[in-house]
């Protein structure tokens, strides 16, 4: 049944999510050609240079609008067809509530680093459309990675990309548990979400600041820990987070299902 | 036989409102039952428990013998007092939904229905008017052999010429030893084909009887007697 309902979540999100991210493709073709023919260095021609603005502009606002969008929808889908209407045919499939989360979770995140990947890809495109750019920023960077903890190795990559990854689903979960815990509410449940998530996100500052502070006064080379090797922190804490996040979202699903 | 619903003390609340008072009820096999009562007697609040979309705040129901969970789902099938299908999706997508999900669900039964209502399957439900996709609805829901059938105001939201094709799909297309539940306040439309009612009141089972026995006990008709045990 996972593999049914995975089938039809990607469906459902497809059509929608599919275009916007070949638009990130598309702007990004076009602003990498501002970029390398120099359009915004032709003095002049000020019709050129108003049209290499636009094209920079646009390329700048499409990605925010992608991101943004993705997630505002992602967000809507989960709760229209978990807790809204949709949702009196899911809860009634006969198939497990782990399956449900796990199905649309997966869907979601996977959206999510698909279009950060294209967005990333994207941005360095347009370093590299620009000469010399990218061994600069390079050199910068094993520079800012020697003071602190040595130069970044092969492992320390992986080990960052996997704690991106973890993160986001982190992230995607806490957005689920959110919903889960505000269609509890007997009215305005959409409001009670973002209560929710603003007080677990202020809950997690304060964790955070603990944790640092704790690391400050057992290392008094705080800076060089946390520098030297940031995927350690961000995936043990995502790892934590993902594990919570998905036991509320579970337990609310399976045990408090409030649906009008 | 176990009875198709068990509930012993089935209480729900809302803070300090109650919405289902200790109900203790038994539904058998091979009925068709009218659970009637007025708006905000505790019909769908009772119905949505059966169907674990809500957990009662104390008590136990059991559907065929188990608590509410995945295996009762097999059971029952469903059909909401709201649109509950993705509007961006095709009818005959709906279909393969279904066909997908309940091993019980008869495609041919579904799409000789959908030719009889004239319904094109390729159409996209957003494109269909709200009757339209509650007979879509009723369909799906009534194309599967399940052992219950809980159908909460099947017939409100369509035009009365509709509601004796839908009426007869109910009766046509369930199997005779499944229970059909029928919650409705449109008593005369359904009293016919009702083998049994139950009246509920403030979250208060007030009577469970034979249709036929309160007719002729009463010596009116189920909708007159509604009228005067609801009266304001």
């Amino acid at each position: 049944m996972l593999g049914k309902l995975m089938k039809y979540e990607w469906q459902s999100t497809w059509q929608l999510l599919l275009p916007a991210n070949l638009l990130i493709i598309v702007m990004t073709f076009f602003a990498c050609m501002t970029v390398r023919l120099r359009l915004i260095d032709k003095v002049d021609n000020d019709g050129i240079i108003f049209g290499a603005i636009m094209i920079l502009v646009t390329y700048a606002g499409s990605m925010f609008v992608v991101m943004i969008g993705t997630a505002i929808y992602l967000i809507y889908r989960f709760y229209t067809s978990t807790y809204g209407d949709q949702g009196y045919l899911l809860h009634t499939l006969p198939v497990d509530k782990h399956h449900i989360i796990i199905a649309k979770v997966a869907v979601s995140t996977a959206w999510v680093l698909f279009s950060s990947f294209l967005i990333y890809l994207s941005v360095v495109f347009i370093f590299a459309s620009e000469q010399g750019v990218i061994p600069e920023l390079i050199d910068s960077m094993e520079n800012i990675a020697e003071e602190f903890g040595g130069r970044p190795t092969f492992f320390a990559g992986v080990m960052t990309v996997v704690a991106f990854m973890i993160q986001t689903l982190a992230r995607v979960l806490k957005v689920t548990a959110c919903l889960s815990l505000g269609q509890l509410s007997p009215n305005h449940k959409l409001l009670m979400s973002f209560a929710y998530y603003f007080g677990i996100y202020f809950l997690q500052q304060i964790v955070g600041s603990f944790y640092y502070a704790f690391l400050g006064l057992i290392n008094s080379k705080m800076e060089l820990y946390y520098y030297g090797r940031p995927w350690e922190i961000t995936l043990i804490a995502s790892l934590v987070y993902t594990v919570a996040f998905y036991v509320v979202t579970w337990y609310t699903m399976e045990k408090k299902l409030n649906l009008d | 036989m176990t009875p198709i619903v068990q509930c012993r003390g089935l209480t729900k609340t809302y803070g300090r409102k109650i919405a289902l008072n200790q109900i203790n009820l038994n539904l058998e096999r091979g009925r068709i039952i009218g659970l009637l009562g007025p708006n905000g007697s505790g019909k769908t609040t009772l119905i949505k428990i059966m169907n674990g979309l809500l957990n009662p705040t104390a008590g136990e129901i059991l559907i065929g013998g188990i608590s509410p969970g995945v295996e009762t789902k097999y059971k029952i099938s469903y059909l909401p007092e709201r649109t509950y299908l993705h509007p961006g999706m095709r009818v005959e997508e709906m279909v393969r939904y279904f066909q997908d999900f309940y091993p019980d669900f008869r495609m041919d039964r579904a799409y000789d229905m959908l030719s009889r209502l004239q319904i094109a399957p390729g159409e996209r439900l957003k494109n269909l008017s709200k009757g339209t996709k509650e007979k879509v609805q009723l369909i799906l829901v009534m194309s599967r052999d399940a052992d219950l059938y809980i159908l909460d105001e099947p017939i409100a939201g369509v035009d009365p010429a509709s509601r004796d094709f839908i009426l007869h799909t109910i009766v046509q297309n369930y199997r005779r030893n499944a229970s059909i539940l029928l919650s409705t306040h449109l008593i005369a439309d359904v009293e016919n084909i009702l083998d049994e009612v139950v009246f509920i009141k403030y979250g208060n089972i007030v009577l469970q009887a034979g249709a036929e026995q309160v007719r002729r006990r009463e010596g009116k008709s189920i909708d007159r007697f509604f009228r005067e045990v609801f009266a304001c």
